[in-house]
């Protein structure tokens, strides 16, 4: 059972949150201007990297706020939790590394 | 408080006559707090995971969630009253009174029994009075506060799961 | 026959000969002492042949002390008390207690099954795959034979009448086994001020001094195990876990333990039994591993012979529990620990034949102290055969060159009835695998070590690879320390106590003695004594094209069953890389997985069972349900009042009345269980025009509307009524199943996509109950309860909500209806719902009120035509799909709304909602019942059978006296009387005629009345 770092109430059990799936997905401004094919990579395609993956909580018995983890999806060991707004989300070199450019497939 | 006394060194017992009203409101809205506050005659706790006691007790949900535990004969009044000095502040009071039932354990072995439902870490420098939290105990969501006194706690339970509540309390009590 | 516990020494042990206790094995009576496991006192009573192994039926007697039993596993109890699958070195000892073996039964001297051993051949390596899969058809016969005559036990069949609890505890240091090392690491922590749990699984601390003659710190090791118990006990944050099995190591250091809780004394169990074990789940900062080490055997022919035993089994048993396990001993050795079993072999009083050292040059220090003994040791030799089926009469032993694997010659004979064997340690790495930790392969000790350690876990002991108990102690001590620095606590300065050690001559590799008859297929040397998997079935794997370790696990069973692999897996994986040509470290080791040791249901369910199984939601009329004794149906977690019987009606009638009434008069319904959300903010409408198909910025204030959620996907996910009470103010509803989840959902989008919007979310399900009034007297009862609101059409139309004083409570009055009839909707405070409730029955038996259930709900619903969420819809159902096209607003975006216009959600022969009609006008079809095409000659002559739709809600609908459906069906709108047909079981198709869904009152003409 994993131990989530809520941001705001610290760290709690796994059973506290409900999981939210590949952070960072932006709804399109104008999904009618969308191809069918680029709104079913909006829709369906996820970057399922092997390593680190920013993906979204939600404290669901806890505080009710939805927040940004840095999980490791091998030794999934949590890096970072981060709260989505106000606060600009920072960047971290994990973060980069695991950006779409890098091919981090499975081996 | 009805109590019950059970094997173990604890009493467990539903609190009458409690009313709630949850606040919605930005803590960054400075006035809109104070007002809040000056209807409340207390602070409206800002640090994560307290409570404020006072004539009400106002424990934090979320960063901009609070519920008031107050005397259920004062909760329309109050209620207008926050509405009146929160207008134009986009804050939302809502009387949640039926939602939420209180209970209260108590005694030396308080804290073995909610540990047998409760992934928090209740050791008293973790957990200390004025500390509250949602969390799990057994299979339900609820808010737990640590009270002034040592070994007693309030646990504030959705109602419909307090039947379940109470039983599960009775049995972890038993054992 | 032989002398009541002929075996137990005269003196010594960890046991209480004041208290004998009576035991059984298998119906045959003995006893033994308080402090025994029922294995030790069955040594001391003689018994030797105590069981059938697994497959092969051969004769098997205890051959460990510990968790790594193979061969000896009982089912203690009998009836719904018994538990299976016990290794007989776990089960504490206690009077009257009643044990069986799961396959010498009625007698392992004559077990049918042995003929398997005869047949060995035919049972090799991958035999569940292979043998009986031919012919194909027969397998089922054989599976229930095989099922029969396998397994380690038989499931009670009544429930276990024992109490279980779960207790979650967090801690600074947890250590994982009470031997030398974890009590060291554990004092250490424990003073330094951390807050520590140390478990250990066996019933006492002290591992494996409890089974040594050795002294710490100038005294017995019980005293000095004594003190540090008693220091321990005296910390203010220590938990001291002795029947502590750590069973698991999970993500995040989380660790499970199971605790015994019993003694096994039988007890009054009454209405509150007393708890039989604890599964504690803890969260630990830091974790030491201290569990040990697993002697391994050795593998030569007939190396499972009721007599053979692990060396350090041999010692337990003297020095615990004292017990002689033989009396003439051969001690069979690669390294020099075996040498000390032959000291307490000969100190206890048996004769030690001789020690047969593999290693040319012999053991160090020990050596020469056995030889100062008079025992023979016999250097650069092998054990290469056992004599005696039940019992062991001898040993051959062969000269061995260490490195030639032929021509292997016997050399002498030695009788013996008790043979101790020793092939060297494996440091107990399972918890350190188990949490990701690396494994080191030592060329040295011929081990594999615990290195990197993934999570925040360090080993110690034995279990690092220590081997003198003067090592383990400093490491304990060592590792303790490292942990309180790590924790950033200032550790207290301990000395390790003095304790001997003997210069030891080094571990030299024999994974396997030659075989006279290299080329036998069916050479009884073994490697899983459980699983009875030999050296020959691993080259058999190999032979049919197994390479990798996990698939040979499998093909050959080894490392199965409840000792996974303690024994036979580091001597298994040898073997492989032998034949493989490769070395250990590169063949590696299997996966690690929890759980460590056996565990019993029971424990795992904890308290959840019963009653406490999983919550029961009550609505706040709860109460007035059960009085007039309401059946429940589970919705969820809620228990809602399926139906309301009088004079004993069954379901069918029931319902039948219950729909007339509110058809003709009025009838009232505990709605309490849907989902209501409070939304509010400036931007609310902007808000909820993206989460709502329909305009919502259009609604005027006092306005209710039907409003359906999609994902983003286009397909419906919830729906309900939704009302403007503000400006900026909204009530929304949501279903019963889905009230959670939307909230979370809506949440999502305010919190991630859209933190622009100022909008304040407050579930209200719990605070307001809702009581749905339904049918033409609905009104008139309003108005008889006294309201101070006019409800005429004008004033109160359809699909409108007001605020009022009902009976003279305050209420949402909501003007809603979901049966097709001039209905009403109460919201009020739970806390006085009850109140209303009741107020509404008296007031309503001037109409002939009823109440009704879930199920007259739905047949209600059903006749109009409407839907249900989860019910019509499954995930993959869009608004277009039911029908819904009016909902669906072209002037803005909303969530799901692109994706109704991808290519799949715009076929033509997309499933759509439809209504149905038997043609017999009797036949209710199942829900879910499959529709077919059918030829006019009604002989289907495709097959698979193309189906083109199914049965999504079916009724009998007592308002238009013939069954009704509602069904979706591939291009089903266009299809408007046709027929398809149901597909029944037992009968043939029925024709069903696609209709319009909307049965009764189809232009809605009594619900705006
Ligand atoms: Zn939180």
């Amino acid at each position: 059972m994993l131990l989530i770092e809520c941001p705001w109430c610290g760290p709690r059990a796994e059973t506290e949150f409900s999981y939210g799936g590949e952070a960072g997905i932006t709804r399109p401004r104008d999904p009618d201007a969308l191809s069918d094919a680029e709104w079913a990579d909006y829709l369906f395609c996820r970057s399922n990297p092997r390593g680190n993956h920013r993906e979204l909580w939600n404290h669901a018995h806890g505080c009710r706020r939805w927040f940004g983890v840095e999980r490791d999806t091998v030794t999934y060991r949590i890096s970072r939790s981060f709260e989505l707004y106000p606060a600009a989300v920072p960047e971290t070199d994990a973060a980069l590394q695991s950006g779409p450019d890098n091919s981090n497939g499975g081996d | 408080m009805s109590e019950s006394t059970s094997r173990r060194h604890v009493e467990t017992g539903v609190l009458e006559n409690r009313g709630f009203l949850n606040l919605r409101l930005d803590p960054h809205k400075e006035k809109a707090v104070k007002a809040a506050e000056q209807i409340l005659g207390q602070a409206v706790p800002l640090v994560s995971n307290t409570y404020g006691s006072g004539e009400h007790r106002v424990y934090w949900l979320g960063p901009d969630e609070w519920l008031i535990e107050t005397d259920a004969g004062d909760v329309v009044a109050l209620e207008n009253e926050l509405a009146m000095a929160l207008a134009g502040s986009s804050a939302a009071i809502n009387d949640v009174s039926g939602g939420y039932v209180a209970l209260r354990i108590v005694g030396a072995d308080a804290r073995t029994v909610l540990a047998k439902g409760c992934t928090l870490d209740l050791h008293p420098p973790e957990f200390r009075p004025g500390r509250c939290a949602r969390t799990r105990l057994a299979r339900t969501t609820i808010l737990l506060a640590a009270d002034g006194e040592p070994d007693s706690y309030t646990i504030i339970a959705a109602r419909s799961f307090t039947d379940y509540l109470r039983r599960w309390l009775a049995h972890a009590a038993e054992k | 026959m032989q002398a009541a516990q002929a075996n137990r020494l005269r003196e010594g042990g960890r046991i209480d000969r004041s208290r004998p206790l009576k035991f059984s094995l298998n119906g045959k009576a003995y006893t033994g002492f308080a402090g025994d496991t029922l294995a030790s006192a069955l040594i001391a009573n003689g018994v030797g042949l105590v069981e059938r192994s697994f497959k092969l039926r051969r004769p098997r007697g205890i051959f460990g002390s510990g968790a790594e039993e193979p061969n000896v596993i009982v089912q203690v109890g009998e009836g719904a008390e018994a538990q299976p699958g016990l290794p007989a070195t776990r089960v504490e000892l206690r009077d009257g207690l009643i044990a069986h073996t799961a396959r010498g039964w009625p007698s392992v001297r004559f077990d049918i099954g042995a003929i398997n051993d005869l047949f060995g051949r035919i049972l090799g390596a991958g035999f569940y795959y292979k043998t009986f899969m031919y012919p194909r058809s027969w397998w089922k016969y054989y599976e229930s034979a095989i099922r029969r005559s396998t397994g380690f036990g038989r499931a009670p069949a009544a429930s276990d009448p024992d109490a279980y609890e779960h207790r979650n505890a967090h801690c600074d240091v947890l250590v994982a086994g009470g031997g030398p090392a974890g009590l060291m690491a554990a004092l250490v922590a424990a003073k330094s001020g951390a807050r520590v749990i140390l478990a250990d699984d066996g019933t006492e601390f002290g591992g494996s001094l409890l089974a040594c003659g050795e002294d710490v710190a100038g005294a017995p090791a019980a005293d000095w195990i004594a003190g540090i118990v008693a220091e321990l006990g005296e910390q203010p944050d220590c938990v001291l876990l002795p029947r502590g099995a750590v069973l698991g190591y999970h993500d995040h250091d989380f660790l499970t333990i199971a605790e015994r809780c019993d003694s096994g004394e039988p007890v009054e169990r009454g209405l509150h039994p007393p708890v039989r074990e604890r599964l504690w789940r803890i969260r630990a900062k830091r974790v030491i591993l201290a569990q040990g080490g697993f002697e391994r055997p050795l593998a030569f022919c007939n190396n499972d012979r009721p007599g053979v035993m692990l060396a350090s089994a041999v010692s337990t048993y003297i020095h615990r529990y004292a017990v002689l396990p033989g009396r003439r001993a051969v001690v069979f050795t690669n390294n020099d620990s075996a040498y000390r079993t032959a000291l307490d072999l000969a100190v206890a009083g048996a004769a030690v034949a001789a020690i047969v050292d593999s290693r040319p040059g012999g053991g160090g220090e020990l050596a020469i102290r056995a030889r100062d003994l008079g025992i023979p040791v016999l250097q650069g030799r092998v054990v290469c055969d056992v004599t005696g089926r039940h019992r062991v009469k001898g040993v051959s032993v062969a000269e061995w060159s260490g490195d030639s694997w032929e021509n292997i010659s016997k050399t002498a004979h030695f009788d013996c009835d008790l043979l101790a064997v020793s092939g060297g340690w494996s440091p107990a790495v399972h918890l350190h695998s188990q949490a990701g930790g690396q494994l080191d392969w030592s060329e040295a000790q011929l081990c594999f070590l615990p290195s990197r350690a993934r999570q925040c876990h360090d080993s110690a002991g034995a279990g690092n690879g220590k081997q003198s108990l003067g090592d383990c102690l400093i490491d304990g001590l060592r590792a303790g320390t490292e942990a309180v620095a790590k924790l950033g606590l200032t550790p207290i300065a301990i000395e390790a106590p003095d304790a001997g050690s003997a210069r030891e001559a080094p571990i030299e590799a024999l994974w396997r003695v030659p075989a006279e008859k290299e080329a036998d297929r069916c050479l009884k040397q073994f490697i899983d004594f459980q699983n009875d998997t030999t050296v020959a079935d691993i080259r058999l794997a190999v032979r049919e094209g197994y390479r990798n370790v996990e698939h040979v696990k499998r093909y050959t069973a080894l490392g199965f069953g409840t000792d996974q692999g303690k024994l036979g897996n580091i001597n298994g994986m040898a073997v492989l890389a032998d034949v493989l040509g490769k070395t250990i470290p590169e063949v590696g080791t299997t996966t690690f997985r929890p759980v460590y040791t056996p565990v019993r249901f029971g424990t795992v369910a904890g308290e959840s069972v019963g009653a406490l199984y999983d919550p029961v939601r009550q609505t706040a009329l709860h109460e007035w349900h059960e009085a007039v004794g309401a059946p429940m149906e589970v919705v969820g977690q809620w228990h809602r009042p399926w139906y309301f019987p009088r004079d004993g009606e069954d379901l069918h009638t029931a319902v039948a009345r219950e729909c007339l009434a509110v058809r003709n008069s009025v009838g009232a319904m505990d709605a309490s269980t849907l989902g209501k959300i409070d939304a509010r903010g400036p931007d609310v409408v902007k808000f909820l025009e993206r989460i709502y198909t329909h305009n919502v910025g259009r609604m005027k204030v006092g306005r209710c509307a039907y409003g359906i959620m999609l994902g983003e996907d286009g397909m419906v996910m919830d729906d309900g009524v939704m009302a403007r009470l503000g400006e900026n103010h909204f009530y929304l509803t949501t279903t019963t199943g889905g009230a959670a989840g939307v909230l979370n959902w809506l949440e999502s989008w305010l919190q991630t996509e859209w933190p622009e919007l100022e909008v304040y979310l407050t579930s209200l399900t719990e605070h307001f109950s809702t009581i749905a009034l339904a049918g033409p007297n609905s009104r008139n009862l309003l108005e008889k309860l006294g309201c101070d609101i006019p409800l005429d059409r004008e004033s109160f139309p359809f699909l409108t909500v007001r605020a009022a004083n009902l009976a003279g409570m305050p209420v949402q009055l909501f003007r809603v209806s979901f049966s097709g009839e001039l209905a009403f909707e109460i919201n009020i405070g739970s806390h006085l719902a009850l109140q209303m409730w009741r107020k509404v029955m008296d007031a309503g038996r001037e109409f002939d009120i009823i109440a009704y259930g879930t199920e007259t709900m739905h047949v209600l619903r059903a006749e109009k035509g409407f839907i249900i969420v989860g019910q019509e819809t499954d995930g993959s159902v869009t608004p277009v799909d039911l029908g819904m096209n009016w909902l669906l607003s072209k002037e803005k975006d909303f969530l799901g709304k692109r994706s109704l216009a991808r290519p799949d959600c715009l076929r033509e022969d997309r499933k759509q909602l439809v209504g149905l009609l038997s043609s017999d006008q009797r036949t209710v079809l199942p829900e879910g019942t499959q529709l077919i095409e059918q030829t006019a000659c009604g002989v289907l002559e495709t097959r698979p059978v193309p189906m083109c739709g199914h049965v999504t809600s079916s009724y009998f609908s007592p308002s238009l006296g013939h069954p009704i459906a509602l069904a979706l069906v591939a291009g089903g709108r266009a299809r408007k009387g046709d027929n398809v047909f149901a597909a029944l079981p037992g009968r043939e198709p029925l024709p069903v005629e696609v209709v319009s869904p909307a049965f009764y009152d189809p232009k809605g003409e009594r619900q705006n009345v």
